[in-house]
């Protein structure tokens, strides 16, 4: 065996452990039934908590349906409002820059419980509350900030020469927009889409309070069972969920590879 | 691209849409009307309304029991559709209605709500509950002892009609038999079973509900009964004196706790996990049947048995209650009805379903449904029904509570 295969075979598969080792107990755990101190693996096995999970009347997959739907409307809007907000905030320098960096950077470092229960209460008389629209709308606080600093990092590499030499050879605005900035943010946007994306799907508080019990997404059911003391459901709910992240990640992965099979397959044929 | 994102926004405005709210309002006429009339017009009202229950979530044989026991037989003998919304707290649920109090939402999806004690006080003073119907329930006014403290007052509380009694809970501790023969019965027994056993007790640490708790045991043991605790606090006047002993104890038996006491598990779920994995012998739980049940998952041993103390245990009420602005009242009144039905009931008291405690007065069963409930095994871990009920204290009133859950971080957990 050649000695750069061997190093590139063990490094994956340290690659592949270090990434499934934390799985492991919570796996156990999840099926496990009488599972004593100091016994390293459960002695018997119990598919309660799985089947309470995905076969039950627990509406798992109702929830699994919702948090993906309000999750993908949220990142949708974060992409619309987030790339304008960067191209201003890279590209111009005026008055105030920094207020406005500082506003849309600050769902980051201010706790949402600070800001969620005024939220509710302006929600509450709006008639948001308990509906997807006021839950979408309540994620976006806390995402957004993330989208726009992954897409001013691509703005930021991005010069305006590029567009110019566009122009000259005579694209218009949508055309510019859409074959010399978008390609060239393309990363940056998957990579603000995907923090969207897994930080929508985790919101607890917000969804709570905002949809009032009546918007029920997956870390609403997963959430008592952490705090109440089930580990075995706790544990399935929690593989659940990551599965759904990264089935969701992987899903992205597959459509930006997609997409640029069909670049090249566009740019070969011209 | 441009038409993806075209696509996107249509996409969008399609959901919103969607997702609009339909609310089918009542007008105050009405609601009104139902604490009055009687009980057939109120289930003809009924029919065909969906109510949402919210309660605590945590535990997959309640929300069974609720799913699969309840809600099919709601749709089946009334067409009230059930829908359970799971909480965090019940804290979460008083909350939410306060801030639709305050934004004067009138059309709440909040239908049926579960709560007791403390939280039934701060839903009482800010006015959150709808009124007094459980004197319109039939199976309230036949098989409930209107006029026992537990079931007229909650926590100290007069209930008032405000909320109908669902199940009831008491203390009880818990242990493996296999681990320890001999389990204390009183206060001053786990003084000295402590000493021989270092390292094996603790108690969940203040305000968690069930850690609470176990103080108040302390509380009534070493101050000389509960009696002298059934008048508000503020007309004791020497109270600091009276829960001196109390905080001496909790204090003297500290050294031999779980890591010498220093430091305590921050929760009963954390606690029965020390229980279950080993690490302690003794842990302690408001629901008597709760060990059964966690047998029967597999996570305590088969040996888990439960005792009370010679002394008695403290016990409480449960109840339902319906929000002021609730959607759906007649349907809830009828779901609530149902829920404290014998059969319900019965069922409820199976730790296959559940094993909460019946709210409702054996004497005032037929003596088939009598037989019925005496039939339904608890489990060799729980206590029999006889010798709980035999072993009952009443609870403090909340601002005992308070006061005790204050004093603990000052004279126990800082020291």
């Amino acid at each position: 065996m050649k000695p750069q295969l061997f190093i590139k075979i063990s490094l994956s598969l340290l690659v592949f452990l270090l990434m499934f080792l934390p799985f492991i107990p919570l796996i156990l755990s999840s099926l496990s039934f009488g599972w004593q101190w100091p016994a390293i693996i459960p002695d018997s096995i119990s598919f309660r908590a799985w089947d309470y999970v995905l076969f039950g009347s627990s509406g798992t997959w109702q929830a699994v349906g919702v948090s993906l739907l309000i999750a993908l409307i949220v990142t949708i809007i974060n992409i619309l409002l987030a790339v304008p907000a960067a191209n201003a905030l890279v590209r111009n320098s005026f008055r105030g820059k920094w207020l406005m960096e500082a506003i849309i950077f600050a769902p980051i470092i201010i706790p949402p419980f600070v800001a969620v229960m005024g939220i509710h209460l302006t929600f509450l008389k709006l008639g948001l509350t308990e509906t997807i629209v006021g839950v979408v709308l309540a994620h976006l606080s806390p995402t957004l900030p993330y989208m726009v600093r992954a897409i001013m990092i691509s703005y930021q590499t991005l010069s305006v020469d590029w567009e110019d030499q566009a122009r000259m050879l005579g694209a218009g605005p949508v055309s510019r927009f859409t074959l010399v900035v978008l390609p060239h943010l393309l990363p940056g946007i998957v990579a603000g889409a995907s923090l969207s994306i897994l930080i929508s799907l985790s919101q607890y508080l917000i969804t709570f309070i905002i949809g009032s019990g009546q918007v029920v997404t997956l870390s609403i059911l997963l959430f008592p069972f952490i705090s109440g003391g089930d580990p075995a459901i706790a544990s399935a709910y929690s593989l659940l969920f990551a599965g759904m992240a990264i089935m969701t990640l992987f899903g992205l992965d597959v459509l930006l590879k997609k997409y640029y099979q069909q670049k090249k397959a566009v740019t070969n044929k011209g | 691209m441009k038409n993806s994102i075209f696509l996107a926004s249509a996409f969008l405005a399609l959901t919103l849409s969607a997702c609009s709210q339909d609310t089918n309002e009542q007008t105050a006429e009405e609601t009104e009307q139902l604490l009055t009339s009687d009980w057939q017009t109120i289930a003809d009202s009924a029919t065909g309304q969906q109510v949402n229950m919210y309660m605590w979530g945590g535990s997959d044989n309640i929300n069974r029991y609720i799913d699969e026991w309840v809600a099919p037989r709601l749709k089946k003998d009334h067409d009230v559709e059930l829908n359970r919304v799971p909480m965090n707290d019940s804290q979460d649920i008083i909350n939410q209605l306060v801030d639709e109090k305050f934004a004067g939402k009138s059309n709440g999806s909040m239908d049926i709500i579960w709560i007791n004690g403390e939280n039934f006080k701060t839903a009482k003073d800010n006015d959150l509950l709808w009124g007094s119907f459980s004197g319109q329930l039939p199976n309230f006014n036949d098989f409930i002892d209107k006029d026992a403290p537990e079931i007229a007052n909650d926590f100290g509380e007069p209930v008032e009609g405000l909320e109908a009694p669902w199940g009831k809970a008491q203390f009880v501790f818990v242990h493996d038999e296999k681990k320890s023969q001999n389990p204390p019965k009183s206060m001053d027994e786990l003084a000295e079973w402590v000493q021989e056993n270092p390292g094996q007790f603790t108690y969940p640490a203040l305000p968690d509900f069930t850690g609470s708790a176990f103080v108040r045991h302390v509380l009534y043991e070493t101050t000389g009964g509960y009696e002298q605790y059934q008048q508000p606090a503020e007309s004791i006047s020497d109270l600091e004196k009276r829960l001196e002993p109390m905080w001496d104890y909790l204090n003297s038996i500290e050294p031999y706790l779980w890591r010498d006491g220093e430091t305590y598990p921050e929760s009963l779920a954390k606690q029965d996990q020390l229980y279950a994995s080993g690490e302690i012998a003794i842990t302690m739980s408001y629901d008597p049947a709760l060990a059964a049940s966690e047998v029967l998952k597999g996570r305590f041993p088969d040996s888990t048995r439960t005792f009370v103390l010679d002394g008695g245990t403290l016990s409480n009420t449960h109840f339902l209650s319906i929000p002021f602005n609730s959607s759906a009242r007649a349907g809830a009144m009828v779901a609530i009805n149902e829920m404290m039905s014998p059969e319900a009931q019965t069922a409820k008291l199976s730790p296959e379903n559940w094993g909460d405690l019946s709210a409702i007065d054996l004497n005032l069963l037929s003596s088939e449904q009598q037989q019925a409930m005496n039939a339904v095994e608890l489990g060799e871990a729980t206590l029999s029904l006889a010798e709980l009920e035999n072993n009952r204290l009443p609870e403090l009133s909340s601002d005992y509570i308070e006061i005790i859950e204050k004093g603990w971080l000052q004279h126990v957990a800082k020291e």
